[in-house]
C-alpha cells in the first residue's frame, strides 16, 4: 500500500506552496511603472485562454485574430498562452506572478483582488482608447472601488435560469415549452420525469465551490441573501436558505427524484445532463455550448428556462467574465491591452460587417450564433447587434424563451462581494450533506456554516 | 582527510593541504558543489521560506506582514482541523489495516512461485504505471452510484446494494483506501521481493529439514529475516497516508460534507482557494513536525526489532 512513486506528488504540494512563493518574492506592483503612454513605442502583451490543442479550430481563429490585430498596429506584439481562470488554481497563478498580460476572470474576483492590489487602475488609460461610454454603468460597479476607478473591463454577464431536457419532458408527458417557473413546480415536475422515465428529475452542483454557488442562487431566488452589504458577515442562517435545503433534502429522500449522484461539478454535471440522465439542472444558458459541442446534445432537446421563484419574483444571480490586466504590466503595456481588449470584443457591438464576420466566422468554427445572454453594453447596443447577426442564428432560441423573458423581469443579483469563492467553498459541504445523510440538521448545519463562514470573513 | 588533522607546524600544514589538493581534494569539491548547491536552493530553501511564511501574514504580492504565531493560533482553532485531523488518521488506520499486509502477501506468494513468477511480477506492478489521474477517473465508473456501475451491477449478481461508494459519508474513505491500496501494492511487492532474494536459501532448507510447512516458513524464516525492510516500509506507509491527497481531490474534492477532507487537502484550500499562504504554510509546519515526533517515536519502539 506504500505509495513510494506518489510520494514525490504529496510532497510536491508542499512543495509547490513553498515553489510559488519563492519565484514571486513579493513583488509589489505599482499603478504608475511606465510612466507617460507612447502610443508608438513597442510593446509586446501577453494574451492568455488561448484555445487548448484539442480544439484546432478555435486555435486557429484565435491566431489568426493575432494577426490581423498585429497587422493593424505594428508597433505591438502579441503572445498567448492557455492561462486561464479556475476558481482551484486562480491564487496560485497570481502568487506565482506567472499570468498574462490579459485573461479573463470571474465577477467573483475583484473585491478582493481591487484592495489587495492585484488589479492595476486603468481608469485613465480606459479613457484613452474611448472605452468607457460604452460599458453599462450598473456591470461596470463590479470592477470599481470606492472612488470609481476602474479596475477591469468587463466582456461577459450571466445569470443563472434553470436548464431542462426537453426529450425528457415529453416522454414524461410534460409541455418542453413551459419549464417550470416555480419551485413547487420544479418539485413537481422532477416526481413526474423521474416516475415516468427512471432518470433524474433534478441534480444539484455540489462540488469544487458550485455546491455554494448553486445554494446562494436558490436562496436568492426564495427571497433571501448570503452575506452583508459590506461582506463583514453572513446572512444566510434565516428562512430562505433553510427552505431551498428543505427543498433538496424532500426531493432527495422522500421524493427520490434526484438520482444517485450527489457530487457534481459543472463539468460532470453537463455531462450527464447532454447523456439524458437528468431532467432538470440550475445553470447559466452557456451550458448550451458545452452540452452540445463537447458532449454531444442534440440541440433540439436543451431547453432553458427562469431561475425557478419561491412566493413573488426575488430575483437571479449573476457573474460573468472581466478581462483583467496584469498588476505588473507598463503603461504601454496596459493601453496595448486594451486595444486588444477593444477590437476583440467591442469593436464588433458598433461595426456592422465585423459583427456579421464574426458571426461567420464563429459558424466556420463550429461555434455558436445567438445563444441569448446579458450585455456588458447598453440594452440598445446589444440589440441592434443581434439584429445584425440574427441571419446566422444557429442556435434554437425559441427554446431559451423562458430565459430571455426572465433576463428582462427578474432583478440580476450580484455574487457576494467578499471572499464569494471562499464562501462557496464552505457552503459545499452543506449541501452534500443534506443530499448523502438523511437525518442532516438543516438549522444546525446552517448556523455552524454561518460561523465558520464569519471566522474567515473577520480574517 | 588530512586537512582535518591539527598540522604540528605551518610548514607541514602546507604540506598537507598541498597533499590534498594532489590526491583530488579540490576537485572532489567542485564536483561535489553544484550538486550541493542544487539541493540547498531547490529543497532547502522552500523549506525554510516556507517556515519564514507561516510567521506572515503573505498573499504573494503586497509587502508581507508579520502576525507571529497568528497563523498558528488560526489553523489549530479552525473547525475543519479536528475532522480533517480524524479524516487522515481514519485513512492512515485503514491502509494499514487493509492496504499494508496487501504487498507483502503479494510478494511471498510471487516469490514462492517456481515458473511464471515475472508475469505476476507485471500484473500486481501494472496499477503502479498508470498515472495516478486515469486510475482514478476509471475508478470513478467502477464506483459509479447508480445500479449500472460496475461494482454495484457485480453486487448486484449476489443481491448486494447497490451501494452509493463516493456518495456516501461512510463509504467514501473505505473506497478511497480501496483504490489506493490496488495502486500502490505493486510498487511496494517490488520492494519486499528484492529483500527476499536477499534471504539464504539454506535457512529454508534447514527449516524444511525440520518439518516445516509452506506457512510455518513463510513465518519464522521469511517474516523475520526481512522485518528490517517491513518496519521501514511502514513507517513510509504512515508518513505517506498522513500526506494523501491525489485521490481524495479527484475522488471527491473532499466530499461528501468532508467526509474525506484530509489535512493536506485543506492545505491546499487554505492556499489556493482561500490565498492564505501563512495558514497552509503554518499547518505544513505543524504537520512536518507531527511527523518527525512520529518517525523517532517509532524509531524507538521497533529498535528491539529491527536488525540493525
Amino acid at each position: 500500500m506504500t505509495r513510494v512513486s506518489r510520494w514525490g506528488a504529496r510532497l510536491g504540494l508542499a512543495g509547490l506552496v513553498l515553489a510559488a512563493a519563492g519565484c514571486a518574492d513579493g513583488t509589489t506592483p505599482s499603478t504608475d511603472a511606465g510612466g507617460a503612454v507612447d502610443e508608438k513605442a513597442p510593446v509586446t502583451i501577453t494574451i492568455g485562454d488561448r484555445p487548448t490543442p484539442d480544439k484546432p479550430n478555435d486555435i486557429a481563429a484565435f491566431e489568426r485574430n493575432i494577426k490581423e490585430f498585429m497587422d493593424a498596429h505594428p508597433n505591438i506584439t502579441v503572445k498567448s498562452t492557455e492561462t486561464k481562470w479556475d476558481a482551484q488554481t486562480f491564487q496560485a497563478q497570481v502568487a506565482g506572478g506567472s499570468l498574462p498580460t490579459v485573461m479573463n476572470i470571474s465577477f467573483t474576483e475583484p473585491a478582493n483582488m481591487i484592495p489587495n492590489k492585484q488589479l492595476p487602475d486603468i481608469t485613465d488609460e480606459l479613457k484613452l482608447v474611448d472605452l468607457t461610454k460604452d460599458l453599462n454603468p450598473d456591470v461596470l460597479k463590479i470592477v470599481q472601488d470606492g472612488d470609481g476607478r476602474i479596475y477591469g473591463v468587463p466582456i461577459d454577464v450571466f445569470s443563472v435560469g434553470l436548464a431542462y431536457n426537453r426529450a425528457l419532458f415529453q416522454q414524461a408527458g410534460l409541455d418542453p415549452d413551459k419549464p417550470p417557473t416555480t419551485w413547487d413546480e420544479v418539485r413537481q415536475y422532477a416526481r413526474q420525469i423521474t416516475e415516468k422515465t427512471g432518470k433524474a428529475g433534478y441534480a444539484q452542483l455540489t462540488k469544487d465551490n458550485t455546491g455554494g454557488w448553486m445554494l446562494t442562487t436558490m436562496t436568492y431566488s426564495m427571497g433571501g441573501s448570503v452575506q452583508s452589504q459590506d461582506g463583514t458577515k453572513s446572512t444566510f442562517d434565516d428562512a430562505p436558505a433553510k427552505k431551498a435545503l428543505q427543498l433538496l433534502k424532500d426531493m432527495r429522500w422522500s421524493d427520490n427524484t434526484m438520482g444517485s449522484n450527489f457530487l457534481y461539478n459543472q463539468e460532470e454535471i453537463r455531462q450527464d445532463f447532454a447523456a439524458g440522465k437528468i431532467g432538470m439542472v440550475l445553470q447559466a444558458p452557456d451550458a448550451y455550448d458545452m452540452c452540445v459541442k463537447n458532449f454531444g446534445m442534440k440541440p433540439a432537446d436543451y431547453g432553458h428556462g427562469a431561475l425557478p421563484q419561491d412566493g413573488g419574483p426575488h430575483g437571479t444571480l449573476t457573474g460573468g467574465s472581466i478581462k483583467m490586466i496584469n498588476p505588473k504590466a507598463s503603461t504601454n503595456e496596459i493601453v496595448a491591452a486594451l486595444k486588444w481588449i477593444k477590437s476583440q470584443e467591442f469593436d464588433k457591438y458598433t461595426n456592422e460587417q465585423l459583427a456579421v464576420q464574426n458571426a461567420k466566422d464563429s459558424i466556420a468554427d463550429r461555434g455558436f450564433v445567438g445563444r441569448p445572454g446579458i450585455t456588458p453594453l447598453s440594452q440598445e447596443t446589444y440589440d441592434r447587434y443581434n439584429t445584425w447577426r440574427e441571419p446566422y442564428n444557429n442556435v434554437p432560441v425559441e427554446q431559451f424563451e423562458g430565459y430571455v423573458e426572465s433576463t428582462r423581469t427578474l432583478k440580476l443579483l450580484p455574487e457576494p462581494a467578499n471572499k464569494a469563492q471562499e464562501v462557496y467553498a464552505l457552503l459545499d459541504p452543506v449541501v452534500q450533506q443534506v443530499l448523502t445523510k438523511k437525518d442532516a440538521d438543516i438549522d444546525k448545519l446552517l448556523t455552524d456554516a454561518a460561523s465558520k463562514i464569519d471566522a474567515r470573513l473577520a480574517r | 582527510m588530512s586537512l582535518l588533522r591539527t598540522p604540528q607546524s605551518g610548514r607541514s600544514g602546507i604540506r598537507s593541504l598541498a597533499t590534498w589538493y594532489r590526491s583530488g581534494g579540490l576537485s572532489a569539491i567542485v564536483f561535489a558543489l553544484p550538486l550541493v548547491l542544487t539541493f540547498l536552493y531547490f529543497s532547502w530553501s522552500p523549506i525554510v521560506r516556507g517556515l519564514v511564511l507561516s510567521f506572515q501574514k503573505n498573499n504573494l504580492v503586497t509587502t508581507p506582514e508579520w502576525v507571529g504565531l497568528a497563523n498558528f493560533s488560526y489553523v489549530l482553532t479552525d473547525p475543519q482541523l479536528p475532522q480533517a485531523t480524524v479524516n487522515t488518521l481514519y485513512f492512515a488506520l485503514l491502509a494499514l489495516i487493509f492496504g499494508f499486509p496487501v504487498p507483502l502477501f503479494l510478494a511471498v506468494f510471487i516469490s514462492e512461485l517456481r515458473s511464471a513468477g515475472w508475469l505476476y511480477n507485471v500484473i500486481s506492478y501494472l496499477p503502479a504505471v498508470v498515472p495516478p489521474v486515469a486510475a482514478i477517473l476509471l475508478w470513478k465508473f467502477f464506483y459509479d452510484p447508480s445500479g449500472a456501475g460496475v461494482f454495484n451491477s457485480i453486487l448486484g449478481w449476489f443481491g448486494l446494494g447497490p451501494f452509493a461508494w463516493l456518495n456516501s459519508p461512510d463509504l467514501a474513505m473505505p473506497a478511497i483506501v480501496l483504490e489506493a491500496t490496488w495502486a500502490g501494492a505493486g510498487a511496494t511487492s517490488i520492494i519486499y521481493l528484492a529483500a527476499l532474494t536477499g534471504v539464504r536459501t539454506e535457512l529454508y532448507e534447514a527449516a524444511e529439514l525440520d518439518g516445516a510447512g509452506i506457512w510455518k516458513r513463510v513465518w519464522h524464516v521469511t517474516l523475520p529475516q526481512i522485518r528490517g525492510i517491513i518496519l521501514i516500509m511502514m513507517l513510509l506507509q504512515l508518513i505517506g497516508t498522513f500526506q494523501v491527497f491525489t485521490e481524495p481531490f479527484l475522488f471527491t474534492g473532499g466530499g461528501p460534507d468532508n467526509a474525506t477532507t484530509t489535512i493536506l487537502l485543506l492545505i491546499y484550500r487554505y492556499a489556493f482557494i482561500n490565498g492564505d499562504f501563512g495558514a497552509a504554510t503554518a499547518l505544513s509546519v505543524l504537520l512536518a513536525g507531527v511527523l518527525c515526533v512520529l518517525s523517532v517515536v517509532y524509531h524507538l519502539l521497533t529498535r528491539r526489532w529491527s536488525i540493525t
